[in-house]
Protein backbone atom coordinates (compact mmCIF):
# COMPACT_ATOMS: atom_id res chain seq x y z
CA UNK A 1 0.00 0.00 0.00
CA UNK A 2 1.59 3.35 -0.98
CA UNK A 3 2.13 6.29 1.36
CA UNK A 4 -0.54 8.50 -0.36
CA UNK A 5 -3.31 5.83 -0.03
CA UNK A 6 -2.66 5.75 3.76
CA UNK A 7 -2.94 9.28 3.85
CA UNK A 8 -5.90 9.06 2.66
CA UNK A 9 -7.20 6.61 4.75
CA UNK A 10 -6.09 8.22 7.57
CA UNK A 11 -7.67 11.32 6.48
CA UNK A 12 -10.98 9.21 6.32
CA UNK A 13 -10.48 8.57 10.10
CA UNK A 14 -10.71 11.99 11.08
CA UNK A 15 -13.14 12.60 9.00
CA UNK A 16 -11.16 14.74 6.65
CA UNK A 17 -11.16 12.93 2.92
CA UNK A 18 -13.04 14.21 0.24
CA UNK A 19 -14.87 12.88 -1.48
CA UNK A 20 -11.99 11.77 -4.90
CA UNK A 21 -10.22 10.47 -2.30
CA UNK A 22 -12.59 8.13 -1.12
CA UNK A 23 -13.21 6.97 -4.71
CA UNK A 24 -9.73 6.36 -4.86
CA UNK A 25 -9.79 4.33 -2.28
CA UNK A 26 -12.76 2.30 -3.44
CA UNK A 27 -11.22 2.07 -6.38
CA UNK A 28 -8.16 0.41 -5.20
CA UNK A 29 -7.09 -2.76 -6.56
CA UNK A 30 -6.60 -4.03 -2.95
CA UNK A 31 -9.27 -4.19 -1.35
CA UNK A 32 -8.91 -6.75 1.19
CA UNK A 33 -5.48 -4.82 2.21
CA UNK A 34 -6.62 -1.14 2.34
CA UNK A 35 -9.95 -3.01 4.78
CA UNK A 36 -7.35 -4.54 6.92
CA UNK A 37 -5.45 -1.52 7.28
CA UNK A 38 -8.45 0.39 8.32
CA UNK A 39 -9.57 -2.44 11.28
CA UNK A 40 -6.03 -1.82 12.21
CA UNK A 41 -6.15 1.92 12.77
CA UNK A 42 -9.26 1.57 14.35
CA UNK A 43 -8.49 -0.81 16.49
CA UNK A 44 -5.44 1.62 17.80
CA UNK A 45 -7.58 4.90 17.81
CA UNK A 46 -9.98 2.70 20.30
CA UNK A 47 -7.29 1.56 22.26
CA UNK A 48 -6.23 4.89 22.82
CA UNK A 49 -9.30 6.43 22.78
CA UNK A 50 -11.80 4.67 25.05
CA UNK A 51 -12.25 0.75 24.46
CA UNK A 52 -12.97 -0.61 21.12
CA UNK A 53 -15.02 1.23 18.59
CA UNK A 54 -18.29 0.03 16.92
CA UNK A 55 -16.79 1.08 13.61
CA UNK A 56 -13.94 -1.67 12.90
CA UNK A 57 -15.64 -4.42 11.81
CA UNK A 58 -18.12 -2.35 9.58
CA UNK A 59 -17.63 -2.28 6.08
CA UNK A 60 -19.41 0.34 5.03
CA UNK A 61 -18.10 0.44 1.41
CA UNK A 62 -20.46 -0.63 -0.74
CA UNK A 63 -22.87 1.44 0.71
CA UNK A 64 -20.15 4.94 0.24
CA UNK A 65 -19.17 3.44 -3.13
CA UNK A 66 -23.71 3.17 -4.26
CA UNK A 67 -23.74 6.66 -2.60
CA UNK A 68 -21.10 8.38 -4.87
CA UNK A 69 -22.52 6.94 -8.12
CA UNK A 70 -25.50 8.46 -7.40
CA UNK A 71 -27.40 4.80 -6.77
CA UNK A 72 -29.73 4.17 -3.37
CA UNK A 73 -27.82 2.50 -0.57
CA UNK A 74 -28.58 -1.42 -0.65
CA UNK A 75 -28.21 -2.87 2.44
CA UNK A 76 -27.92 -6.69 2.56
CA UNK A 77 -29.72 -8.00 6.13
CA UNK A 78 -28.07 -10.50 5.90
CA UNK A 79 -24.51 -9.39 5.92
CA UNK A 80 -23.86 -8.50 9.93
CA UNK A 81 -21.01 -6.53 8.35
CA UNK A 82 -23.09 -4.07 6.79
CA UNK A 83 -25.33 -3.06 9.39
CA UNK A 84 -23.57 -0.53 11.52
CA UNK A 85 -24.14 -0.37 15.14
CA UNK A 86 -23.83 3.19 15.63
CA UNK A 87 -24.67 4.84 12.16
CA UNK A 88 -24.84 8.40 13.88
CA UNK A 89 -21.48 8.57 14.99
CA UNK A 90 -20.49 8.20 10.98
CA UNK A 91 -20.24 11.70 9.64
CA UNK A 92 -19.07 11.02 6.19
CA UNK A 93 -18.30 13.83 4.73
CA UNK A 94 -18.08 12.85 0.82
CA UNK A 95 -21.82 11.62 1.51
CA UNK A 96 -22.97 14.89 2.56
CA UNK A 97 -20.88 16.95 -0.32
CA UNK A 98 -22.69 14.34 -2.65
CA UNK A 99 -25.72 15.14 -1.28
CA UNK A 100 -25.04 18.38 -0.86
CA UNK A 101 -23.91 18.39 -4.85
CA UNK A 102 -27.21 16.89 -5.78
CA UNK A 103 -29.26 19.70 -4.26
CA UNK A 104 -27.15 22.39 -5.25
CA UNK A 105 -26.52 21.20 -8.68
CA UNK A 106 -23.60 22.75 -10.55
CA UNK A 107 -21.34 24.61 -8.07
CA UNK A 108 -20.73 27.73 -9.36
CA UNK A 109 -23.18 30.84 -10.17
CA UNK A 110 -21.32 30.99 -13.52
CA UNK A 111 -23.22 27.79 -14.49
CA UNK A 112 -19.98 25.22 -14.87
CA UNK A 113 -20.06 21.64 -14.22
CA UNK A 114 -17.09 21.10 -12.20
CA UNK A 115 -15.62 17.41 -12.53
CA UNK A 116 -11.95 15.80 -12.25
CA UNK A 117 -11.48 13.40 -15.62
CA UNK A 118 -13.44 10.32 -15.72
CA UNK A 119 -10.21 8.59 -15.79
CA UNK A 120 -9.18 9.42 -11.90
CA UNK A 121 -12.84 8.69 -10.77
CA UNK A 122 -14.21 6.20 -13.38
CA UNK A 123 -17.15 7.87 -12.86
CA UNK A 124 -20.00 9.70 -15.42
CA UNK A 125 -20.84 12.64 -13.17
CA UNK A 126 -19.34 15.11 -10.96
CA UNK A 127 -20.49 16.59 -8.12
CA UNK A 128 -18.86 19.95 -6.79
CA UNK A 129 -15.96 19.28 -3.97
CA UNK A 130 -14.34 21.19 -1.80
CA UNK A 131 -10.72 21.02 -2.80
CA UNK A 132 -7.61 23.54 -3.12
CA UNK A 133 -4.90 21.14 -4.12
CA UNK A 134 -3.17 21.67 -7.19
CA UNK A 135 -1.49 19.32 -8.61
CA UNK A 136 -0.19 19.04 -12.31
CA UNK A 137 -0.70 16.25 -13.91
CA UNK A 138 2.04 14.02 -15.42
CA UNK A 139 1.91 11.31 -18.06
CA UNK A 140 0.21 8.57 -16.97
CA UNK A 141 -1.13 10.29 -13.91
CA UNK A 142 -4.44 11.66 -13.87
CA UNK A 143 -5.36 15.02 -11.76
CA UNK A 144 -6.58 14.06 -8.38
CA UNK A 145 -8.48 17.66 -7.89
CA UNK A 146 -11.90 18.97 -8.59
CA UNK A 147 -12.51 21.98 -8.85
CA UNK A 148 -15.13 23.87 -6.41
CA UNK A 149 -15.32 26.99 -7.32
CA UNK A 150 -12.87 30.15 -8.93
CA UNK A 151 -12.57 33.64 -6.97
CA UNK A 152 -12.80 36.53 -9.16
CA UNK A 153 -9.28 36.51 -10.37
CA UNK A 154 -9.57 32.99 -11.46
CA UNK A 155 -12.94 33.40 -13.10
CA UNK A 156 -12.03 36.43 -15.24
CA UNK A 157 -8.65 35.05 -16.50
CA UNK A 158 -10.24 31.83 -17.47
CA UNK A 159 -13.42 33.88 -18.94
CA UNK A 160 -10.52 35.95 -20.74
CA UNK A 161 -9.53 32.45 -22.52
CA UNK A 162 -13.46 31.44 -22.78
CA UNK A 163 -14.01 34.94 -24.47
CA UNK A 164 -10.91 34.46 -26.93
CA UNK A 165 -11.89 30.87 -27.91
CA UNK A 166 -15.70 31.96 -28.30
CA UNK A 167 -14.25 34.55 -30.86
CA UNK A 168 -12.12 32.38 -32.89
CA UNK A 169 -14.25 29.49 -32.76
CA UNK A 170 -17.14 31.93 -34.22
CA UNK A 171 -14.66 32.96 -37.32
CA UNK A 172 -13.13 29.34 -37.80
CA UNK A 173 -15.45 26.34 -36.70
CA UNK A 174 -18.98 28.70 -35.64
CA UNK A 175 -22.43 28.77 -37.11
CA UNK A 176 -22.62 32.14 -37.56
CA UNK A 177 -25.69 32.69 -34.97
CA UNK A 178 -24.03 30.03 -33.18
CA UNK A 179 -20.45 31.29 -32.66
CA UNK A 180 -22.14 34.46 -31.11
CA UNK A 181 -24.37 32.79 -29.33
CA UNK A 182 -21.49 30.94 -27.62
CA UNK A 183 -19.49 34.42 -27.30
CA UNK A 184 -22.12 36.23 -25.82
CA UNK A 185 -23.24 33.13 -23.31
CA UNK A 186 -19.45 33.48 -21.85
CA UNK A 187 -19.62 37.27 -21.92
CA UNK A 188 -23.07 37.10 -19.50
CA UNK A 189 -21.72 34.16 -17.62
CA UNK A 190 -18.69 35.49 -16.59
CA UNK A 191 -19.92 39.28 -15.99
CA UNK B 1 -38.60 -12.42 -88.54
CA UNK B 2 -35.54 -13.25 -86.52
CA UNK B 3 -34.23 -9.76 -87.71
CA UNK B 4 -37.25 -7.98 -86.62
CA UNK B 5 -36.85 -9.78 -83.27
CA UNK B 6 -33.54 -9.10 -82.98
CA UNK B 7 -34.13 -4.89 -83.57
CA UNK B 8 -36.67 -5.75 -81.34
CA UNK B 9 -33.93 -7.35 -78.51
CA UNK B 10 -31.97 -4.24 -79.29
CA UNK B 11 -34.30 -1.14 -78.85
CA UNK B 12 -35.56 -2.88 -75.66
CA UNK B 13 -31.44 -2.78 -74.40
CA UNK B 14 -31.02 0.56 -75.11
CA UNK B 15 -34.45 1.66 -73.31
CA UNK B 16 -33.47 -0.22 -70.40
CA UNK B 17 -29.89 1.43 -70.67
CA UNK B 18 -31.47 4.91 -71.02
CA UNK B 19 -33.67 4.42 -67.94
CA UNK B 20 -30.60 3.08 -65.80
CA UNK B 21 -28.23 6.49 -67.55
CA UNK B 22 -31.36 8.78 -65.53
CA UNK B 23 -32.29 6.86 -62.47
CA UNK B 24 -28.12 6.66 -62.30
CA UNK B 25 -27.52 9.65 -59.55
CA UNK B 26 -31.04 8.52 -58.01
CA UNK B 27 -29.91 5.32 -57.81
CA UNK B 28 -26.34 6.26 -56.41
CA UNK B 29 -28.00 8.57 -53.54
CA UNK B 30 -30.49 5.79 -52.85
CA UNK B 31 -27.26 3.76 -52.45
CA UNK B 32 -25.02 6.52 -50.24
CA UNK B 33 -27.54 7.90 -47.74
CA UNK B 34 -24.78 10.02 -46.87
CA UNK B 35 -24.33 11.79 -49.91
CA UNK B 36 -27.95 13.36 -49.86
CA UNK B 37 -26.46 14.52 -46.28
CA UNK B 38 -23.43 15.62 -47.58
CA UNK B 39 -25.70 17.66 -50.43
CA UNK B 40 -27.21 19.43 -47.53
CA UNK B 41 -24.73 20.08 -45.46
CA UNK B 42 -22.81 21.99 -48.52
CA UNK B 43 -25.30 24.20 -48.51
CA UNK B 44 -24.64 24.74 -44.72
CA UNK B 45 -22.04 27.77 -45.15
CA UNK B 46 -23.28 29.94 -47.86
CA UNK B 47 -26.78 29.85 -46.81
CA UNK B 48 -25.91 31.02 -43.89
CA UNK B 49 -24.83 34.69 -45.65
CA UNK B 50 -27.11 34.72 -48.37
CA UNK B 51 -30.34 34.25 -47.05
CA UNK B 52 -32.13 36.86 -45.21
CA UNK B 53 -34.05 36.40 -42.16
CA UNK B 54 -35.08 37.42 -38.52
CA UNK B 55 -36.20 35.76 -35.66
CA UNK B 56 -35.39 35.18 -32.42
CA UNK B 57 -33.38 31.88 -31.15
CA UNK B 58 -32.98 30.23 -28.11
CA UNK B 59 -29.24 29.03 -27.58
CA UNK B 60 -28.61 26.38 -24.11
CA UNK B 61 -25.81 25.36 -22.82
CA UNK B 62 -25.19 23.67 -19.39
CA UNK B 63 -27.95 25.13 -17.66
CA UNK B 64 -27.79 28.48 -19.27
CA UNK B 65 -30.26 29.62 -21.22
CA UNK B 66 -29.92 32.68 -23.75
CA UNK B 67 -32.24 34.00 -26.40
CA UNK B 68 -31.39 36.75 -29.54
CA UNK B 69 -33.09 38.52 -32.06
CA UNK B 70 -31.35 38.43 -35.22
CA UNK B 71 -31.42 40.25 -38.22
CA UNK B 72 -29.93 39.34 -41.16
CA UNK B 73 -29.78 40.53 -44.90
CA UNK B 74 -28.22 40.09 -48.17
CA UNK B 75 -28.54 42.11 -50.95
CA UNK B 76 -25.77 43.65 -53.48
CA UNK B 77 -23.53 40.98 -52.22
CA UNK B 78 -23.15 42.58 -48.82
CA UNK B 79 -24.32 40.86 -45.33
CA UNK B 80 -25.93 42.80 -42.50
CA UNK B 81 -26.89 41.51 -39.37
CA UNK B 82 -28.04 42.77 -36.02
CA UNK B 83 -28.03 40.74 -32.78
CA UNK B 84 -29.69 41.75 -29.54
CA UNK B 85 -29.26 40.11 -26.57
CA UNK B 86 -32.95 39.40 -24.88
CA UNK B 87 -31.96 38.41 -21.54
CA UNK B 88 -29.57 40.10 -18.71
CA UNK B 89 -28.13 43.47 -19.89
CA UNK B 90 -29.24 43.44 -22.99
CA UNK B 91 -26.98 44.77 -25.84
CA UNK B 92 -26.35 44.41 -29.29
CA UNK B 93 -24.00 43.75 -32.41
CA UNK B 94 -24.61 45.34 -35.82
CA UNK B 95 -22.65 44.37 -38.78
CA UNK B 96 -22.38 45.70 -42.34
CA UNK B 97 -20.23 44.09 -44.64
CA UNK B 98 -17.10 44.35 -42.95
CA UNK B 99 -17.70 46.96 -40.48
CA UNK B 100 -19.12 45.73 -37.01
CA UNK B 101 -20.67 48.05 -34.13
CA UNK B 102 -21.10 46.65 -30.97
CA UNK B 103 -23.05 47.88 -28.20
CA UNK B 104 -22.99 47.02 -24.28
CA UNK B 105 -24.85 49.17 -22.13
CA UNK B 106 -23.21 49.95 -18.67
CA UNK B 107 -20.62 46.96 -18.55
CA UNK B 108 -17.47 47.92 -19.56
CA UNK B 109 -16.13 44.87 -18.35
CA UNK B 110 -16.41 43.03 -21.12
CA UNK B 111 -12.61 43.35 -23.46
CA UNK B 112 -14.71 44.56 -26.67
CA UNK B 113 -10.90 44.65 -28.33
CA UNK B 114 -10.86 41.21 -28.04
CA UNK B 115 -14.47 40.50 -29.55
CA UNK B 116 -14.00 43.07 -32.50
CA UNK B 117 -10.75 42.25 -34.01
CA UNK B 118 -12.24 39.03 -35.85
CA UNK B 119 -15.90 39.48 -35.06
CA UNK B 120 -18.48 36.98 -34.57
CA UNK B 121 -19.53 37.07 -38.31
CA UNK B 122 -16.28 36.75 -40.22
CA UNK B 123 -15.95 35.68 -43.60
CA UNK B 124 -13.65 32.68 -43.09
CA UNK B 125 -16.47 29.86 -42.29
CA UNK B 126 -19.16 31.33 -44.15
CA UNK B 127 -17.26 30.70 -47.38
CA UNK B 128 -15.56 27.75 -46.82
CA UNK B 129 -17.39 24.36 -47.04
CA UNK B 130 -17.44 21.59 -43.90
CA UNK B 131 -15.08 19.57 -44.44
CA UNK B 132 -15.93 16.59 -41.96
CA UNK B 133 -16.68 13.43 -43.96
CA UNK B 134 -13.44 11.79 -43.07
CA UNK B 135 -14.12 12.58 -39.23
CA UNK B 136 -18.07 12.18 -38.75
CA UNK B 137 -20.47 10.39 -40.54
CA UNK B 138 -23.20 11.99 -42.39
CA UNK B 139 -26.72 10.68 -42.40
CA UNK B 140 -29.38 11.72 -43.26
CA UNK B 141 -32.54 11.26 -40.28
CA UNK B 142 -35.18 12.94 -42.28
CA UNK B 143 -37.81 15.99 -42.51
CA UNK B 144 -39.26 17.99 -39.34
CA UNK B 145 -40.35 21.29 -38.30
CA UNK B 146 -38.38 24.52 -36.93
CA UNK B 147 -40.53 27.74 -36.08
CA UNK B 148 -43.01 26.97 -38.72
CA UNK B 149 -40.43 25.83 -41.75
CA UNK B 150 -39.77 22.36 -42.93
CA UNK B 151 -35.92 20.93 -42.73
CA UNK B 152 -34.30 18.39 -43.21
CA UNK B 153 -32.53 16.61 -40.24
CA UNK B 154 -28.89 16.27 -40.57
CA UNK B 155 -26.83 13.67 -38.30
CA UNK B 156 -23.20 13.88 -38.36
CA UNK B 157 -21.76 11.18 -36.19
CA UNK B 158 -18.27 11.23 -34.63
CA UNK B 159 -16.08 8.27 -35.93
CA UNK B 160 -13.92 8.54 -32.92
CA UNK B 161 -14.19 9.44 -29.30
CA UNK B 162 -11.62 12.58 -29.66
CA UNK B 163 -15.04 15.31 -30.78
CA UNK B 164 -18.79 15.37 -30.55
CA UNK B 165 -21.71 14.46 -32.51
CA UNK B 166 -23.73 17.20 -33.98
CA UNK B 167 -27.60 17.33 -35.25
CA UNK B 168 -28.35 19.92 -37.62
CA UNK B 169 -31.85 21.10 -39.01
CA UNK B 170 -31.51 22.92 -42.27
CA UNK B 171 -34.56 24.68 -43.30
CA UNK B 172 -35.87 23.00 -46.89
CA UNK B 173 -35.80 25.56 -49.22
CA UNK B 174 -32.77 28.08 -48.43
CA UNK B 175 -30.45 25.41 -46.33
CA UNK B 176 -30.24 27.68 -43.67
CA UNK B 177 -29.22 26.27 -40.24
CA UNK B 178 -32.45 26.81 -37.90
CA UNK B 179 -31.33 24.58 -35.01
CA UNK B 180 -28.46 22.36 -34.01
CA UNK B 181 -27.37 19.42 -31.28
CA UNK B 182 -24.39 19.05 -29.76
CA UNK B 183 -24.19 15.54 -28.43
CA UNK B 184 -22.02 13.21 -26.25
CA UNK B 185 -21.17 9.78 -27.27
CA UNK B 186 -24.00 8.20 -25.61
CA UNK B 187 -26.48 11.01 -27.16
CA UNK B 188 -26.76 13.51 -24.61
CA UNK B 189 -27.03 16.87 -25.78
CA UNK B 190 -24.62 19.15 -24.16
CA UNK B 191 -25.59 22.13 -26.33
CA UNK B 192 -28.89 23.35 -28.54
CA UNK B 193 -29.46 26.28 -30.52
CA UNK B 194 -32.70 26.53 -32.17
CA UNK B 195 -35.31 29.24 -33.54
CA UNK B 196 -38.33 29.83 -31.89
CA UNK B 197 -39.58 32.88 -34.21
CA UNK B 198 -37.90 32.40 -38.20
CA UNK B 199 -38.78 34.77 -40.82
CA UNK B 200 -37.18 34.25 -43.78
CA UNK B 201 -37.90 36.79 -46.78
CA UNK B 202 -36.65 38.29 -49.62
CA UNK B 203 -35.87 41.86 -48.11
CA UNK B 204 -35.49 43.69 -45.06
CA UNK B 205 -35.62 47.46 -44.15
CA UNK B 206 -32.73 49.78 -43.10
CA UNK B 207 -34.18 50.31 -40.26
CA UNK B 208 -33.85 46.77 -38.84
CA UNK B 209 -29.81 46.94 -39.19
CA UNK B 210 -29.78 50.24 -36.92
CA UNK B 211 -27.84 50.35 -33.22
CA UNK B 212 -30.60 51.32 -30.59
CA UNK B 213 -28.84 50.34 -27.72
CA UNK B 214 -27.62 53.36 -26.20
CA UNK B 215 -24.28 53.05 -24.17
CA UNK B 216 -20.44 52.78 -24.43
CA UNK B 217 -19.70 52.25 -28.58
CA UNK B 218 -16.83 51.03 -30.48
CA UNK B 219 -16.65 50.09 -33.40
CA UNK B 220 -14.01 48.31 -35.59
CA UNK B 221 -13.51 46.69 -39.54
CA UNK B 222 -13.14 42.85 -39.20
CA UNK B 223 -9.75 41.83 -39.65
CA UNK B 224 -9.06 39.59 -42.97
CA UNK B 225 -9.66 36.41 -42.40
CA UNK B 226 -6.25 35.50 -45.00
CA UNK B 227 -4.44 36.94 -41.95
CA UNK B 228 -6.06 35.97 -38.88
CA UNK B 229 -6.32 31.73 -40.32
CA UNK B 230 -2.60 31.33 -41.14
CA UNK B 231 -1.69 33.01 -37.64
CA UNK B 232 -0.24 30.27 -35.17
CA UNK B 233 1.37 31.64 -32.52
CA UNK B 234 3.28 28.34 -30.83
CA UNK B 235 6.74 30.26 -30.20
CA UNK B 236 8.69 28.26 -27.05
CA UNK B 237 6.18 25.55 -26.41
CA UNK B 238 5.30 22.31 -28.65
CA UNK B 239 2.41 20.49 -28.79
CA UNK B 240 2.83 17.14 -28.92
CA UNK B 241 -1.11 15.51 -30.11
CA UNK B 242 -3.70 16.64 -31.02
CA UNK B 243 -6.71 14.61 -32.92
CA UNK B 244 -6.64 13.81 -36.16
CA UNK B 245 -8.48 15.73 -38.36
CA UNK B 246 -8.05 18.90 -36.00
CA UNK B 247 -5.98 21.58 -38.66
CA UNK B 248 -4.47 24.96 -37.15
CA UNK B 249 -7.25 27.95 -37.69
CA UNK B 250 -7.53 31.17 -36.45
CA UNK B 251 -5.56 31.86 -33.27
CA UNK B 252 -7.24 33.89 -30.68
CA UNK B 253 -5.47 36.58 -29.08
CA UNK B 254 -4.54 36.05 -25.47
CA UNK B 255 -3.31 38.75 -24.47
CA UNK B 256 -0.33 37.89 -22.06
CA UNK B 257 0.91 34.41 -23.09
CA UNK B 258 0.82 32.26 -26.34
CA UNK B 259 -2.10 30.42 -27.90
CA UNK B 260 -3.18 28.35 -30.84
CA UNK B 261 -6.26 27.26 -31.97
CA UNK B 262 -7.17 23.81 -34.21
CA UNK B 263 -11.05 23.22 -35.72
CA UNK B 264 -11.85 20.07 -37.86
CA UNK B 265 -14.46 22.12 -39.71
CA UNK B 266 -16.91 21.74 -36.95
CA UNK B 267 -15.53 20.98 -33.48
CA UNK B 268 -12.48 23.59 -32.11
CA UNK B 269 -10.40 24.20 -29.75
CA UNK B 270 -7.75 26.60 -28.57
CA UNK B 271 -4.62 26.28 -26.35
CA UNK B 272 -3.16 28.78 -24.33
CA UNK B 273 -0.14 28.67 -22.63
CA UNK B 274 0.99 31.31 -20.25
CA UNK B 275 3.43 32.19 -17.61
CA UNK B 276 1.30 31.77 -14.22
CA UNK B 277 2.69 34.69 -12.43
CA UNK B 278 0.86 35.50 -9.47
CA UNK B 279 -2.09 34.06 -9.88
CA UNK B 280 -2.99 30.29 -8.61
CA UNK B 281 -4.99 28.53 -11.14
CA UNK B 282 -6.34 25.18 -10.25
CA UNK B 283 -5.80 21.98 -12.46
CA UNK B 284 -8.69 20.12 -13.71
CA UNK B 285 -11.42 19.93 -16.17
CA UNK B 286 -14.69 22.24 -15.99
CA UNK B 287 -17.50 21.67 -18.61
CA UNK B 288 -20.63 24.17 -19.80
CA UNK B 289 -22.58 22.34 -22.22
CA UNK B 290 -20.25 20.87 -25.28
CA UNK B 291 -17.40 23.28 -24.13
CA UNK B 292 -14.30 21.79 -21.81
CA UNK B 293 -11.87 23.75 -20.09
CA UNK B 294 -8.98 21.87 -18.94
CA UNK B 295 -6.27 23.81 -17.23
CA UNK B 296 -2.89 22.14 -15.62
CA UNK B 297 0.46 23.75 -14.64
CA UNK B 298 3.66 23.32 -16.31
CA UNK B 299 7.11 24.22 -14.89
CA UNK B 300 9.59 24.82 -16.91
CA UNK B 301 13.25 25.92 -15.60
CA UNK B 302 11.98 28.00 -12.60
CA UNK B 303 9.22 29.21 -14.19
CA UNK B 304 5.31 27.89 -13.94
CA UNK B 305 3.43 28.31 -17.08
CA UNK B 306 -0.46 27.66 -17.05
CA UNK B 307 -1.61 25.65 -19.92
CA UNK B 308 -5.25 25.92 -21.05
CA UNK B 309 -7.56 24.05 -23.34
CA UNK B 310 -10.74 24.85 -23.92
CA UNK B 311 -12.72 23.67 -26.50
CA UNK B 312 -16.01 22.22 -27.88
CA UNK B 313 -14.40 18.75 -27.43
CA UNK B 314 -14.84 15.91 -24.76
CA UNK B 315 -12.99 16.65 -20.99
CA UNK B 316 -10.53 13.33 -21.91
CA UNK B 317 -9.68 14.94 -25.44
CA UNK B 318 -8.36 18.37 -23.94
CA UNK B 319 -6.51 16.59 -21.03
CA UNK B 320 -4.67 14.56 -23.37
CA UNK B 321 -4.01 17.44 -25.52
CA UNK B 322 -3.02 19.67 -22.60
CA UNK B 323 -0.86 17.07 -21.29
CA UNK B 324 1.05 17.14 -24.32
CA UNK B 325 2.20 20.65 -24.36
CA UNK B 326 5.64 20.61 -23.64
CA UNK B 327 7.85 24.03 -23.01
CA UNK B 328 11.15 23.77 -25.01
CA UNK B 329 12.10 27.90 -24.37
CA UNK B 330 10.65 29.71 -21.36
CA UNK B 331 12.99 32.52 -22.29
CA UNK B 332 10.66 32.56 -25.93
CA UNK B 333 7.69 33.91 -23.71
CA UNK B 334 9.65 36.48 -21.77
CA UNK B 335 10.81 38.34 -24.52
CA UNK B 336 7.35 38.20 -26.13
CA UNK B 337 5.00 39.42 -22.62
CA UNK B 338 7.85 42.05 -21.14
Amino acid sequence: MDDRLKETLSAMLDDQADELSVRRVLSHSEQQEVRSQWQRWHQLRGLLQDGQSALERIDISQQVRQSLSGAEPVLAPSSPDLEPRSPTNWHWPAIAMVLTGLVIGFGMGTGWEVRQDREAVLASEIVPVQAEIAQAPTAGAVPEVALQGLDEQQLEHLSRYLLEHAQHNSVGAGRGAVGYARLASVSTAAY
Amino acid sequence: MKERLHRSEVWLRMVVLGWLVLLAPGLLAAAEPGSEAEAWLARLGPSLNMTTYRGVFVYTRGDQVSSMRVAHRYRDGVVEERLVQQDGEGGEIVRKGMRVVCVLPRHGRIQLEQVMPAGPFAEAFANQLVTTSNWYQPELLGEGRVAGYGAKVIALRAVDRHRYSYHFWLELQTGLLVKSHVRDSDGHVLESFQFTDLEITDSLPDSEFEVQTTGAEMSQKLSSPSKSVTVNRMHGWTLGWQPDGFQPAAAPRSGNGQAIAFSDGLAAFSVFVEPVGELDMPTGVSRIGATTAYMRKLQAGDRMFLVTVIGEIPPETAMRVANSVDIEDAMAFRSQTQ
